[in-house]
């Protein structure tokens, strides 16, 4: 009548929540992968991602970065499961069940647990991203090019992600079953791994190797560009790795001698003694949590400091509508444009246009030598610049400058950002056509965000001058127009855009880093030119929707009210990967951290009744199982979140040694982030808290109830 | 039924070896109830453990019923664990998840028995230690001195040629310690189980036929019950002062 199978049946439905956890965790973690592969190889996400492009680098190596934290927790929740079922096993086999007769019902339990709940999580994974789309759809914005569309193949991921978890746990498994042993559990010695001494300098010694690793690791690549003339490879990164020793230090330091001293050393004692005995896997647990949090807030992060920069930019253009294209182009007139916005009742409001001439500039550029290093040769030839002439400068930006003869300015931002990506060091400017010269140097910066970065302004007599005989092929138009409620004029900004894409011949099929003098100086030196080898992004007006066309076409023009919901839906892509990443990883510092504060609980179980046979009042016991649960989780969160954000800063400080407005804005919607998410962490480890007090017979309330008795 | 001869073990702890057992030497025979005391650290858990083999010993030879205890493999070890041997624990190592009688059956169910005499059985060695009226009870729901006895009875289920028992009134007050006692006599009585027994406590083996006791990893003295209980216990009292004289 009643066999092994049907014991165990019993014991399973007896002891559910063990099992709960382990299945929610894998259900979990493999419902989040999947939903993010569904997201990440979405035909509709791969169209705004380019690839090739340091997005799609950034979305898989996030993708990585949230399978190792899904494996993380998952394998983190199963050795819980195996410390459950240790005892069972244990008591199975004191009464002389065989290790076979046990592993059997073990590998049968986790089979129906991992097969059930990775088919779960995969089934539910593509509709649960479909749904957050939807509601980016219908909260942000919603254009044709964002219907959600699914790769079928996506699911290979999933499987891919479904093995490994699969794998990980019958590994796992088979590890408990050969180490589980009788007299352990006879015994119920459970392994405690003292720290055995600890240092007063330990603490600030760490918080040292912190600054110097971190600092040291990311300025170090620069300073071997910079002064060594040499790319790093990666290992170098290990720098970095005085940031981690002294986490560590600084970690072990908290748990074992805690930071305030003097006269409160038995105060703390019980607490820090308890903690000192589990000290070696609550130190690591600690590490991982601050490692994830850390992680986390990088993703979480990224969007607010992307998008206030990206948006700010958009919104603050002083034209509505800008392009340019070569003058030997058949392009649309001034008056087409007028009859297309007639037909879609767009009223221009005003209308700008210019000449400016491509030429060419000398230079110094990097040639490679062996292992990374390289050094610098000039060539008169170097490259190629955007020159427009100083009324026509004036004309379009409504702007009064005036740049000296012989000499040139270069645009920067409007916040003077920028000078970091246009050289200003060319002494000789070439007319393609003739190869006449002109000799030029720098004479100061001009701001205008519309030309930031890309163009220079001559004189009016040198422009003349160097022009004279210039073909048109190196000419160029500029168009600046306005038009009435700019914002609501989508339509015909998507038919203007594909109309010029339909105006411009193959010779304009180029990316914009195609440099055309550098091309024609590689031919002349019968080089091949690094721009037609395979590395070189290459575009279609086949593939006119792609944000990659979008993002690097040479003459890609600049229509606000596209830019701007171009935008939103490569933002809205990054926001969800990204809170994808961040809910990963906190769920995987909530599980570890309450898990850990169990494990504290469940070890102290004895000393905490025998504190209070000795007399100790509730709120004595209150008060140190709070100190060991806030240390859980409180030094790994204060940790964590102040090295990204100085981390963050750093990023932001270094890219062009300031920070700018716009960043500033970016960091401080990072600390309404932060805000949020401390909160979260917080009510976790109350909730922890309320739920150790009463495995432990602790009354919370112990304030109240010690007041009254010692009155 | 059970041979011990010159058994040796030792622990190493770093570079120290701390010899625990050094020689000992006892036979317990057929239907025997015998106790073994002796001074805490004396090895007395230790000697327990390397009989019924939960861990391995460095020197000297044990057979049970006949059979050699060394060098077994794993497969006729659990044989010997759950036919030859029945365990009494002093937390009782009972599974929470299963009620008393589904608990009592386990090591039958284990070694693939599921016919209708076994369910008759544990009954019927409810009927013996008198839990029957608790035998659909979850073991958090019954008393210290149920769940020993629960276990006493699960230790029978089998039938094995000996019981083992460490500190198995370890946990429990007096009266319980009665009651779990009394299943030993019990067992004996009815079943004329083979019982060994390690324990502190001088009442509950003034119950047994023959007391060893250990002091420093050798038997010390072997006491046997020749006169009526209290009479016995006293000599055991005497015994005891004696041994702990000497250390002083
Ligand atoms: N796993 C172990 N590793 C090292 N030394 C051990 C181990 N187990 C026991 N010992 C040592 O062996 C000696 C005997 O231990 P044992 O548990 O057999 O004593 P005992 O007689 O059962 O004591 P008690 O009456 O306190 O239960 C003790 O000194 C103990 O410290
Ligand atoms: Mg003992």
């Amino acid at each position: 009548m009643k066999n092994f199978g049907k014991i165990n049946t019993a014991l399973r439905r007896k002891n559910k929540k063990n099992y709960a956890l382990l299945v929610a965790c894998i259900f979990f973690s493999v419902l989040l992968i999947t939903a993010y592969v569904s997201m990440m190889r979405s035909p509709t996400v791969l169209a705004i991602l380019p690839e090739g492009g340091d997005s799609r680098k950034q979305m898989m190596m996030i993708f990585v970065l949230a399978a190792i934290g899904c494996g993380f927790f998952t394998t983190y929740a199963a050795s819980i499961f195996f410390r459950y079922k240790s005892r069972e096993a244990g008591i199975f086999m004191a009464l002389g069940a065989s290790r076979g007769q046990i592993s059997r019902q073990l590998f049968y339990e986790l089979f129906v647990i991992s097969a059930g709940s990775c088919a779960a999580g995969a089934l539910l994974g593509t509709p649960l991203a479909w749904c957050i789309w939807q509601l980016f759809r219908t909260l942000l914005v919603d254009t044709q090019e964002m219907t959600l569309a699914f790769d079928p193949q996506a699911y290979m991921f999933a499987l891919a992600f479904s093995l490994f978890i699969f794998i990980s746990i019958f590994i796992m498994g088979r590890r408990f079953i050969r180490r589980t042993n009788i007299i352990d559990i006879v015994n119920e010695q459970r392994k405690s791994e003292p720290i055995r001494e600890v240092k007063p300098w330990y603490g600030p010694v760490g918080i040292v190797l912190m600054i110097v690793g971190g600092f040291g690791g990311y300025i170090a690549p620069t300073i071997f560009i910079k002064v060594y003339q040499w790319y790093p490879p990666a290992w170098t990164n290990i720098i970095y790795l005085p940031l981690f020793i002294g986490l560590y230090m600084v970690l072990i330091h908290t748990v074992v001698r805690g930071w305030k001293h003097g006269k409160s050393r038995y105060k703390n004692i019980i607490t820090n003694s308890l903690m000192k005995f589990q000290g070696k896997q609550t130190v690591n647990n600690m590490l991982v949590i601050t490692v994830l949090i850390a992680g986390a807030y990088f993703a979480a992060f990224y969007t607010p400091m992307l998008g206030t920069g990206a948006m700010q930019e958009t919104e603050k253009r002083p034209v509505d509508y800008a392009f340019h294209y070569r003058a030997d182009q058949n392009m649309l007139t001034r008056s087409d444009i007028t009859a297309i916005a007639a037909e879609e009742g767009v009223t221009i409001t005003s209308w700008k246009d210019a000449e400016f001439a491509v030429l060419g500039q000398d230079g110094q550029h990097e040639v490679d030598d062996e292992g990374g290093k390289y050094h610098y040769e000039y060539s008169k030839l170097n490259g190629a610049g955007k020159y427009i002439a100083e009324s026509n400068y004036n004309a379009m930006t409504g702007q009064n400058i005036n740049v000296e003869p012989g000499r040139f300015a270069a645009v920067l931002a409007d916040d003077g950002t920028g000078d970091n990506m246009i050289q200003v060091d060319a002494t000789w400017l070439t007319n393609m056509t003739t190869r006449k010269m002109l000799s030029v140097s720098f004479q100061k910066y001009l701001r205008y965000e519309m030309m930031a970065s890309s163009y220079y302004v001559l004189d009016d007599a040198d422009y003349a001058q160097i022009t004279a005989g210039l073909a048109n092929e190196w000419r160029e138009k500029l168009v600046y127009f306005n038009v009435e409620g700019a914002l609501l004029t989508y339509d015909f900004a998507k038919k203007l855009y594909n109309s010029i894409v339909d105006h411009s011949g193959p010779e304009c099929e180029l990316p914009e880093f195609y440099d055309r003098v550098e091309k024609i100086a590689a031919d002349k030196a019968s080089e091949t030119y690094w721009g037609d080898t395979e590395q070189m992004t290459k575009i279609s007006y086949a593939g006119r929707d792609s944000s990659e066309f979008k993002q690097f076409w040479e003459y890609m023009p600049q229509f606000r009210v596209l830019d701007r919901n171009n935008f939103v839906a490569t933002y809205a892509v990054f926001l969800m990967l990204f809170i994808f990443i961040a809910i990963i990883c906190f769920a995987a510092v909530l599980v570890i951290g309450y898990t850990r504060c169990l494990t504290i609980a469940i070890n102290n179980l004895q000393v905490y009744e025998d504190l209070r046979r000795l007399g100790a009042t509730p709120k004595y016991l209150y008060n140190s199982i709070k100190g060991q649960i806030s240390k859980v989780f409180g030094v790994p969160g204060i940790v964590g979140t102040s090295l990204i954000y100085i981390f963050y800063v750093m990023i932001m400080f270094f890219n062009d040694n300031m920070i700018t407005q716009s960043e500033i804005s970016g960091l401080i919607s990072c600390l309404f982030v932060i805000a949020g998410m401390s909160v979260v962490i917080w009510i976790f480890h109350r909730f922890t808290l309320h739920k150790v007090c009463k495995m432990l017979n602790v009354k919370q309330s112990g304030k109240q109830h010690t007041n009254k008795c010692t009155e | 039924m059970l041979q011990v001869k010159d058994l040796h073990k030792s622990y190493k702890a770093g570079k120290i070896t701390y010899e625990v057992l050094n020689g000992i030497n006892l036979t317990v025979a057929q239907g025997e109830f015998v106790a073994v005391m002796g001074p805490s650290g004396s090895g007395k858990t230790t000697l327990l453990n390397c009989i019924s083999c939960y861990i391995p010993f460095d020197k000297g030879h044990i057979t049970l019923g006949g059979q050699d205890l060394k060098n077994l493999n794993e497969e006729s070890l659990s044989k010997v664990h759950n036919k030859k041997l029945g365990f009494v624990f002093q937390d009782f190592m009972l599974l929470d998840g299963l009620n008393v009688l589904d608990n009592i059956m386990l090591p039958r169910i284990i070694s693939g028995d599921t016919s209708e005499a076994m369910e008759q059985r544990g009954n019927e060695l409810c009927d013996i230690f008198g839990i029957s009226h608790i035998k659909n009870k979850y073991p958090a729901e019954i008393s210290g001195g149920e769940k020993q006895r629960t276990a006493v009875a699960r230790s029978l289920i089998n039938e094995p040629l000996m019981i083992l028992a460490d500190e198995p009134t370890g946990n429990l007050d007096s009266k319980s310690s009665r009651t779990v006692i009394s299943s030993f006599e019990e067992a004996k009585n009815h079943l004329s189980a083979t019982i060994f027994m390690v324990t502190h406590d001088s009442f509950a083996a003034s119950f047994c036929d023959r007391v060893i006791m250990l002091k420093d990893g050798a038997v010390y003295k072997v006491l046997e019950k020749k006169t009526e209980r209290g009479a016995f216990q006293e000599e055991l009292l005497e015994a005891i002062k004696e041994m702990s004289g000497d250390v002083a």
